[in-house]
């Protein structure tokens, strides 16, 4: 049974058909990957597999055996469904800490105040961020910190599927080569992964699986080799098959 | 002089913790939610209300204040509920709910006014009788609220800065979408900051009816003192308006001693003014709210 089922989901913003009838499926300890264009739908396809800000229109989201396109945001959430941010959002007032002991306290009932910590804590060492770092607010966090303590704040919620929105954007070549190695590590635990990245070269390295979006819709679905030499592919990212070469 | 100073000094205290115990509320529910509450003023007018109804049932004092506080606890949660969680989500949100809050507050004065009638009523003094410090009377009840207001207000630091509910309160003020995807029930918490905030606007009325009568209509000054307080300290948080309140209340002690009661609102106004002009976002905030 796979772990995450989208059935031919559909959001539209008025005339903007955003999301047209896309399907796939995510098998357990899976990294599958999606790729497309500027304004492809990727981000609208996260947000309506989450709930937050909004569902689908139209279509179904089964996640382990669970309708779940009519749920709000947090029961989705403590089922064990977890998201990072293209953007590097997390709580700029809270310490490192707090981010990271919210996520391990809320996302899962019945966890005791030092398991809750604890989670806390090895969520802090998955991703590497120093422990003298935990006092400090995430504002203060450079770039690549912030995207780091995202990872940890989604570590935390011991999440059975995590949803990773662009890891890479803003990020120089040495992080985005330790990013690589991080999200190697977490797919290591057990953890499945849906990656929205831009940068193909990082989708090509991660993903068993890869999916190409264009104007909403499902382009290509298959081998990540195969895909990215179909020339439909090419032509939705270069422009022309000339432009490509 | 020294009268001067005292004078000043109590004054000052008083006031200021008065304005604090007002504002706290109404800061609390922009800094977690980002709307204004403008029933806040007569959730202070309810729990006095209550409070003296309770006391007129011949139900001991000291269990009259709790109980007041958590009735109104459910009197907030309950107007969260009715006229601003089907509001959340919606363009132009803040206006929207000045509106329906007004409504509401309209219905609650108004609804004060047939059970309660027109006539003034007065609560009871927290601690009865007067005393002299440094040669000024005052009396018992001021110098309990300016004992009890920090208390108030540390107990509350204390749990939004100490407990793993006001964690989650801190968290949704920052950022709704990251706190859903965590997991935090928002709507919940939305809920629990109104009712935390009617609470402490019944305290604040059960001050005021223990030194002033009581009307259906005594929550609108409160309210109008709270804005002020709120807008002078700051919207990013709630540390603001706590020092500002205290800020205000010495401001108005200085001078209602040197100019007069009269001169003392113009005045206050003159100030606001002047620093929102210098600072926008308040004497104490920033342009991102967060509860610290």
């Amino acid at each position: 049974m796979p772990l995450l089922d989208v059935e031919n989901v559909s959001k539209a913003f008025g005339s903007l058909r955003a999301l047209d009838n896309v399907s796939f499926r995510v098998e357990p300890g899976e990294i599958f990957g999606i790729a497309g264009p500027n304004g492809s739908g990727k981000s609208t396809l996260f947000n309506t597999i989450t709930g937050i800000p909004f569902g689908p229109d139209r279509g179904r989201i089964i996640f382990d055996g669970v309708d779940i396109h009519r749920k709000a945001g947090h029961e989705i959430a403590r089922l064990g469904l977890a998201r990072t941010f293209q953007r590097e959002t997390s709580f700029d007032k809270l310490t490192v800490f707090e981010n990271v002991l919210i996520s391990a306290t809320y996302s899962k009932a019945n966890r005791s105040p030092e398991e809750q910590r604890r989670n806390a804590v090895e969520a802090l060492d998955v991703v590497g961020l120093p422990r003298s770092s935990q006092g400090r607010l995430a504002e203060e966090l450079s770039v690549f910190d912030r995207k780091c303590l995202m990872l940890a704040t989604a570590v935390a919620m011991q999440p059975r599927l995590l949803l990773l929105d662009e890891p890479a954007s803003g990020l120089t070549k040495p992080e985005i080569e330790t990013s690589i190695e991080l999200i190697r590590r977490i797919s290591g635990l057990g953890v499945t992964i849906l990656l929205i990245e831009h940068v193909l070269t990082f989708l090509m390295s991660l993903s068993q699986h890869l999916l190409v979006l264009n104007q909403g819709q499902v382009l290509a679905l298959g081998d990540p080799r195969s895909i990215i030499a179909d020339p439909r592919v090419v032509e939705a990212y270069l422009g022309t098959r000339k432009a490509a070469v | 002089m020294m009268d001067a100073a005292s004078q000043i000094l109590f004054g000052g205290l008083f006031q200021g913790s008065l304005y604090a115990m007002m504002a706290v509320g109404l800061a609390l529910i922009w800094t977690t939610i980002g709307v204004f509450n403008f029933s806040h003023g007569v959730m202070m007018m309810l729990g006095a209300y209550i409070a003296w109804q309770l006391n007129a049932w011949s139900i001991p004092y000291f269990i009259v204040l709790p109980l007041a506080m958590i009735i109104m606890a459910g009197a907030g949660w309950l107007l969260q509920a009715s006229v601003v969680r089907p509001m959340i989500g919606r363009p132009n949100i803040v206006l929207v709910v000045v509106i329906t809050t007004l409504a509401a507050a309209s219905l609650i004065e108004n609804g004060a006014l047939e059970i309660w009638g027109p006539r003034s009523k007065q609560l009871p003094t927290l601690i009865a009788g007067n005393t002299e410090i440094f040669g000024i009377g005052v009396s018992l009840h001021q110098i309990a609220i300016i004992v009890i207001t920090p208390i108030i207000l540390l107990a509350l630091w204390l749990f939004l800065n100490r407990t793993r509910l006001g964690l989650a309160l801190r968290a949704v003020a920052q950022n709704e979408d990251a706190s859903l995807l965590v997991g935090l029930n928002v709507t919940a918490l939305y809920g629990l900051a109104f009712a935390i905030a009617a609470a402490l606007a019944a305290l604040a009325g059960i001050f005021m009816g223990g030194y002033r009568f009581m009307s259906p209509v005594m929550g609108a000054d409160p309210l109008l003192k709270a804005l002020i307080v709120v807008v002078f300290g700051g919207l990013s948080n709630i540390s603001g308006p706590i020092f500002a309140a205290y800020l205000i209340g010495f401001f108005e002690a200085i001078c209602s001693y040197y100019f007069g009661l009269y001169w003392t609102p113009a005045l206050l106004f003159a100030v606001l003014i002047l620093m929102l002009m210098v600072r926008p976002e308040g004497l104490f905030g920033s342009r991102a709210r967060g509860l610290a």
